[in-house]
């Protein structure tokens, strides 16, 4: 009985302090800084919604690739 | 004719002074309120972005604005230097206010209009604080670009510069946040166990299944009271560094002494243990602390907003020509000019004879003002007129707005100083029960020499006396309060406002937009007209966006059902005195009576109200009064105060003749016209030296400052940004009545937290000498400190059960 009980808190104390270590990291990155838009969420996770955030990371790499062989370029010029 | 809703906005207006739609293949139509409306509704349209209406759920927004922006001074040199920064990587960055921003779906339509824009790398808007960060290649957009596009969905963005103060704060907000949430979450799970636990005392329970849970418990307590509860450690030392005994030292002693008498349980005394108190005590304190520092942050914000309303160049003229200089560069004599919606950056002389001005920053009201030669022109007030040219009579610092912007920026440091009596009682308090236990402790351990039994009567005196019930007297009472008036749209920003407002004894009210409606409505028309002389009349109305000229739109569009159509020639706006035109050899005049009377026509309408006249071909048709109309419920309002004995006062911007003339109409004897922002500001100040608990009601930005001094702002859900930000209690839906029945929930609520205090006081009485002579084991003294919570809690349920107001 002891020992099923200690299993269970154990693994019941694991889980919990992996969904804190979870919540810790998600809020240091800035997750709930703004908190009506973080509430309104769900209705900006529709399959266009997550198509428009897949295009737009891919236009965030076009760009600052494309800045820092512009960067690249002045450097060599100027060397 | 029926109401239909504007396709863009939302909003309902009546069918016929709508613009329509048919589509040809679509067999619905589209209803327009304005041509803004309609633009940006194509616009949408054509980007893809109609995923906003679907968005907006049942929520308005308000039309586009229709002023004329010039947005080339984002791209000037100084403002870059001030504003935008470069990141590691080469891009632009810069901090935006949006201004328009009414619901998640209009920061979702402004991120995706913005990420859809070639050139820009990121924007995120902020819901709570409207403030955006926007990241972007200088080498393939411009700045002015990026705002035009806001501009263009019908939004307005102003810089801000994002302050060291700012970022302090934000990172503060999210620390606490974070402890905050570590708190909750370690309390939850010991409740959890606690439950077990208790279960356990009486069903019984093994000693090694007792050493578990007692383990669970520490677990959490100890990650709660040294990560949660540091800060309270961090505030209690610097307090003893400097010398004073603060709640900290008190929170963090109290918590410290439970959690070591614990350990004791848990390494083999025998006892109970008291995890779960330890654990509450920092989690119930560090919430009033995050709210405290959101607070602060949400100060800071409305200072952002009001900072970004201030003009960043202005254009000098000088023997060379015009130069753009920042406010700071301007000296008293220099000539200053403002083009057609921009703000005046100074305050200073007209040097021209013919201005307009909208000074409803200053005065609140909404009809333009004349300015000839030599009148004052005042800094914050906007050009609505033609382009115009004033000498600088002061510098930015000593002008109307720098002054403003100061005294706003000093009132909201200095704001929450309102009595938190029960805060001070609570730390008297506990310092009390602190040297009561340590009193018990000695007098124990030397009579009896018994460590544990003395350690465990000292335990009890504090759990006990804990002051849960008298911290929860007026928090629980006021939350109740708060969540009632919330249900009839009474907005209280914070819940100690309810005490302060039941105290009030005078109420300061604004005229324009509070008592008034503050929109002109026609009150009487002197002569009927023709079909034909009635269409030409509002031909002529319908072309010019003069608010009178929009209120006879709007009188006769509900009067008449048909009104016939006519096209106009030659339409000419006469500066700030109507309109002039033509159709078929028919010369058309409308407006006030100089119009009239300088084309030779006779006026002999002498009238108090606003007046408008229509005539023909030299010969008068009609004449009509207008005026602000009075809200519904005004006079009642006026009447439940005078009954209550709370004094009330009107204090507006507005001609004396005018302010009398409502102020009698709605029974208030005391009436101050003619008052500036700072002299209301001063007003409220001068009553409050005098002793009186003081309520402002106002809605506009010249009350902004007036409310920033009052013990309790509130402002009409409809009123300016600013007014909004200021106010502590907001009445969603306008209504005057909305403002008798925050009064009656406050001294409803008040007399609650007046009888809650006198029931914790009294248990206290009663049960702490009990504790101290050894009659009360700590578990009998948890138990006895709940009871005493709920018997607060119960009594503060009954505050809702009065239904009528």
């Amino acid at each position: 009985m002891d020992d099923v009980l200690q299993l269970e808190l154990t693994v019941g104390l694991f889980i919990s302090f992996t969904l804190l270590l979870l919540f810790v990291w998600s809020a240091k990155s800035g997750d709930f800084d703004d908190t009506k838009k973080m509430m309104d969420g769900m209705l900006f996770d529709s399959p266009d919604d997550l198509r428009a955030a897949v295009e737009k990371e891919n236009k965030q790499k076009e760009m600052k690739a494309k800045k820092a062989k512009q960067k690249e370029e002045e450097r060599t010029k100027s060397l | 004719m029926s109401n239909v809703k504007c396709s863009h906005c939302q909003l309902e207006f009546d069918e016929t002074v709508m613009i329509i739609e048919v589509k040809p293949s679509e067999t619905s139509k589209l209803f327009f309120c304005c041509n803004g409306c309609q633009g940006v509704y194509h616009l949408l349209k054509e980007d893809g972005l109609d995923g906003f209406y679907d968005k907006m759920r049942n929520e308005t927004i308000a039309p586009p604005l229709e002023t004329e922006h010039d947005s080339s001074n984002f791209d000037l040199e100084s403002f870059k230097q001030r504003y935008i920064k470069i990141d590691a990587e080469g891009f632009s960055k810069i901090d935006l206010i949006i201004e328009g921003i009414h619901c998640a779906a209009c920061v979702w339509l402004n991120e995706k209009i913005l990420d859809k824009t070639e050139g820009v790398l990121d924007a995120t808007i902020n819901f709570s604080n409207n403030k955006a960060k926007i990241t972007w290649d200088d080498d393939t957009i411009q700045l002015s670009e990026i705002i035009d596009k806001i501009r263009s969905i019908g939004y307005n963005a102003y810089p801000y510069d994002r302050t060291e103060e700012d970022i302090k704060a934000t990172d503060a907000k999210r620390d606490y946040f974070i402890r905050m949430g570590v708190a909750i979450f370690g309390s939850m799970n010991i409740m959890m166990i606690g439950v077990a636990k208790y279960a356990g005392l009486f069903s019984g329970m093994t000693d090694s299944i007792l050493h578990m849970v007692h383990v669970v418990e520490f677990i959490f307590s100890t990650i709660v009271l040294f990560y949660s509860g540091w800060i309270f450690f961090k505030g209690a030392y610097f307090g003893l560094k400097n010398r004073i005994i603060n709640m900290d030292l008190l929170v963090s002693a109290g918590a410290t002494i439970t959690y070591i008498y614990s350990l004791f349980i848990l390494f083999g005394m025998k006892g109970h243990s008291y995890f779960d108190s330890v654990a509450m005590i920092i989690t119930f304190v560090l919430v009033g602390k995050y709210l405290e520092v959101i607070g602060k942050k949400s100060a800071m914000d409305t200072m952002d907003k009001i900072k970004s309303q201030v003009p960043i160049e202005a254009t000098l003229i000088t023997d060379g020509g015009k130069k753009v200089v920042s406010l700071d560069e301007i000296i008293v004599g220099d000539i200053i000019e403002v083009k057609h919606g921009e703000k005046a950056s100074v305050d200073g002389k007209s040097i021209v004879g013919e201005a307009t001005f909208d000074e409803s920053s200053l005065s609140g009201e909404s009809l333009p003002i004349e300015k000839g030669k030599g009148d004052n022109i005042y800094s914050g007030t906007i050009n609505s007129g033609k382009v115009m040219r004033y000498e600088a009579t002061k510098n930015y610092a000593n002008s109307t707005l720098s002054t403003m912007v100061n005294l706003l920026e000093d009132a909201l440091a200095s704001k929450p100083k309102i009595e938190e009596m029960t805060n001070e009682l609570s730390k008297y308090f506990s310092i009390m029960i602190l040297l009561l236990a340590g009193a018990t402790y000695l007098g124990w351990y030397f009579y009896s020499g018994d460590f544990e039994h003395a350690l465990i009567t000292m335990i009890a005196v504090i759990v006990i006396a804990c002051p849960c019930a008298l911290a929860l007297a007026t928090p629980i009472a006021s939350l109740i309060g708060v969540s009632w008036a919330s249900e009839r749209g009474l907005l209280f920003k914070e819940a100690k406002f309810i005490e302060t407002f039941a105290k009030a004894t005078t109420v300061v009210v604004d005229k324009t937009g509070t008592i008034t409606e503050g929109k002109l409505t026609v009150k009487s028309q002197s002569e009927e007209l023709s079909s034909e002389d009635l269409g030409l009349l509002y031909a002529l109305v319908d072309g010019s966006i003069h608010p009178v000229s929009k209120a006879i739109k709007k009188y006769l569009n509900k009067k008449f059902e048909t009104i016939e159509h006519y096209e106009l020639e030659n339409i000419e706006q006469v500066h700030a005195q109507g309109v002039s035109a033509g159709h078929s050899e028919k010369k058309l005049l409308g407006g006030n009576s100089k119009l009239l009377i300088a084309n030779g026509v006779k006026i002999e309408l002498e009238s108090e109200y606003t007046e408008y006249h229509f005539a023909v071909d030299g010969l008068l048709l009609a004449s009509f009064e207008l005026e602000d109309s009075l809200k519904e419920n005004s006079a009642e309002l006026i009447e439940y105060f005078d009954e209550v004995g709370v004094e009330i006062i009107m204090a507006t911007g507005d001609h004396e003749k005018v302010a009398s003339r409502v102020a009698q109409s709605v029974g208030i004897k005391t009436v101050h016209a003619g008052m500036s922002p700072l002299d209301k500001a001063d007003f409220i100040s001068t009553l409050k030296e005098q002793g009186k608990t003081v309520v402002m009601v106002g809605d506009g930005i010249n009350d902004a400052l007036a409310l920033s001094r009052a013990d309790v702002a509130i402002a009409m859900g409809s009123g300016a940004d600013v007014a909004l930000a200021m106010s502590d209690v907001v009445i969603l839906n306008d209504s005057l009545k909305g403002i008798k029945d925050s009064f009656v929930i406050s001294k409803r609520t008040y007399r609650f937290i007046k009888q809650n205090l006198l029931l914790s006081l009294v248990y206290n009485i009663l049960t702490i000498p009990i504790a101290m002579a050894g009659y009360v084991i700590p578990l009998v003294a948890a138990l006895s400190m709940s009871l005493s919570s709920l018997l607060v809690v119960g009594n503060s349920a009954r505050i809702k059960l009065k239904k009528e107001i």
